[in-house]
């Protein structure tokens, strides 16, 4: 893959190409920190298209220079969608909603979760949907830094020094962060009711 | 036994995590039985981490992914557009209008030169450079728009500072019209400070700034004096008195008494009354140096001279030892019992000087010693 530090720099210089593939390494990252941060996906979909149209927007006044401050940027930027999408939330009326979609799946989500998942049927469709409510509860629930090593470490598959350079933290710290980050959702997801019933079972047949 | 976190992340890189493989599940992911037995909470948490990571719910649908970069690309080919288009139109427009261009081209050009001689006159030292009244008039600007008392009096310090730095460079006889110049800036900058400070209320800021200009006063007074030796006469006449006002200790005198002798071959003397007179002065009269030297007797320096010369002085005064300088136009002039009126001159009783005649005429005279053209106070035979 293309360094980011070229791949930054030819976006800046109006390189549509480069500004794709910033896109394509970025949109898990960015899509993965918005689905874990509210209710339902068509919401995670357009607050992360409101991300990615202001990094079109900003890019060319951005002074990042690696990967690191690239994506510390792209996280601030994501950072203050989510809590101005919950500002506005806060001050709309409150109105009756018949129970939405949430998070069922689109057409191509329920092609994924059939194909690894044959024997799911809509009854753990709605299971998994009310569980992941829990876990977005729970993930609401961290601090910004315990949701950033999240991202980092899980989705975006960086190692504690590329995280620890992104939060401008030392390594020991983002362990810590990482650990308290599982150790609490955890505690509020509890034991006995695992979060994904369905990829619990096949966790456990992989492991058989 | 590594803390718990440590042991957590350890788990999580062998399981892959952290190597760069986004989007990929982790391979390698279970361990031993017997370690894994021993870690139960560990392999808890990472059980949790790979279901998170693994949830659908946090897989970007390939149909989404397509049309956002659609939307972004379009997106950013307008802004490119825009910013082209931007760039260009101001270009367009320049052309279309040469007047407007030319217009803008010398308000760029007169705000060039405008902050350059601005600078270039920040940096002048030289009174007598023109750029000097550039800077005299930045510096009335910056006073006048200090917002605080304490503000205009800090910049008055700064002002004063900057103007004794300038000395010691023009302390020679080829800038001397420059050296007196600066010194009157000098003296001007370090009185309006002390003005502003004696109008600030009474406080730790007033405690602060009259110590500071304590600390300037000491300060000139230390560099004045190191460039008296390098001055000439006016120079040091002029040094003199700053550091009187500065709060120095220097010789000054009050009065001179020119004691003419009573017949042509006899000498005459002049004594000097005054504070702090230092003994082994030399001689000033009209500004020029003799060679003699004064003795210090009951308080007075007295000098005795040559008694023969014709001319009559206007100023007396002294060169002390250490550069400094005194003269006084306050002369008396004892003769054989009658008296005259000196222009310029002052007795005791008033301010018409006094003369007391030679037994020959009126008019006592002082004439160049041997040596050049100091003078010295001698009693004409007839006048």
């Amino acid at each position: 893959m293309e360094g980011i530090e070229r791949l930054l720099d030819c976006a800046r210089q109006g390189n549509a190409e480069a500004l794709r593939a910033l896109y394509h390494r970025f949109l898990p990252g960015i899509f993965g920190y918005m689905a874990t941060r509210v209710p339902d996906r068509a919401t995670a979909e357009d607050l992360t298209s409101d991300v990615f149209l202001q990094m079109v927007e900003g890019i060319h006044h951005l002074r990042a220079e690696d990967e690191a401050g690239f994506t510390a940027w792209l996280l601030r930027i994501a950072r203050v969608t989510v809590a101005g999408y919950y500002r506005k939330r806060e001050k709309q009326p409150a109105h009756l909603s018949l129970p939405g979609p949430a998070w069922e799946p689109t057409h191509a989500e329920s092609l994924l979760l059939l194909e690894s998942h044959a024997e799911a049927d809509p009854v753990q469709w709605t299971q998994a949907r009310e569980d992941w409510q829990a876990v977005v509860k729970a993930i609401n629930h961290l601090t910004e830094e315990q949701r950033q090593v999240l991202v980092g470490r899980l989705i975006l598959g960086y190692d504690v020094a590329t995280v620890a350079h992104m939060l401008g933290k030392k390594a020991n710290a983002v362990k810590a962060l990482q650990f308290r980050a599982l150790q609490s959702l955890q505690r509020q997801l509890g034991k006995p009711r695992s979060p994904m019933p369905a990829l619990q079972k096949q966790q456990k047949e992989e492991g058989e | 036994m590594k803390p718990l976190e440590e042991r957590l992340n350890d788990r999580l890189e062998q399981a892959g995590w952290g190597s760069g493989r986004t989007g990929q599940h982790p391979a390698g992911f279970t361990l031993p039985v017997r370690e894994r037995e021993h870690d139960w909470e560990v392999d808890e948490l990472v059980a949790l981490a790979r279901r998170l990571q693994q949830a659908y719910q946090l897989q970007v649908a390939p149909d989404f992914a397509r049309r956002l970069e659609r939307r972004m690309v379009r997106r950013y080919a307008e802004l490119q557009l825009q910013r082209g288009s931007r760039r260009r139109s101001f270009c367009s427009l320049l052309r279309a209008r040469p007047a407007l261009s030319a217009v803008l081209g010398l308000c760029l050009l007169f705000c060039l030169v405008s902050t350059s001689v601005l600078a270039l006159a920040a940096q002048v030292s030289d009174p007598t450079s023109p750029l000097y009244g550039l800077k005299r008039w930045e510096q009335q600007v910056q006073l006048q728009l200090s917002g605080s008392p304490a503000d205009q009096a800090t910049l008055d310090l700064q002002f004063a500072r900057d103007r004794l730095k300038t000395l010691p460079s023009l302390a020679d006889t080829a800038h001397a019209r420059a050296y007196r110049r600066a010194l009157a800036d000098l003296d001007q900058q370090v009185h309006a400070a002390a003005a502003a400070i004696t109008e600030l209320p009474g406080g730790a800021q007033q405690t602060h700034l009259a110590g500071e200009l304590a600390r300037l006063q000491r300060d000139a007074i230390h560099v004045l004096r190191g460039l008296l030796a390098r001055l000439a006469l006016p120079e040091q006449l002029g040094t003199t008195n700053e550091l009187a006002r500065l709060g120095d200790t220097v010789p000054l005198v009050r009065q001179a008494a020119l004691t003419l002798p009573a017949h042509p071959h006899a000498r005459a003397t002049i004594s000097f009354t005054g504070l702090d007179l230092q003994p082994g002065a030399h001689l000033l009269v009209d500004g020029n140096v003799s060679e003699e030297t004064g003795t210090l007797q009951h308080g007075q320096m007295v000098f005795v001279l040559d008694g023969n010369g014709n001319q009559h002085p206007h100023s007396l005064g002294m060169l002390n030892p250490d550069g400094t300088a005194t003269e006084t136009t306050a002369i008396t002039i004892k003769g054989a019992g009658t008296s005259g009126t000196p222009g310029g001159n002052q007795n005791d009783n008033g301010n018409k000087p006094t003369v007391t005649p030679t037994p020959h005429g009126n008019k006592p005279p002082v004439t160049p010693t041997p040596h050049g053209n100091q003078p010295s106070a001698t009693p004409t035979p007839h006048h």
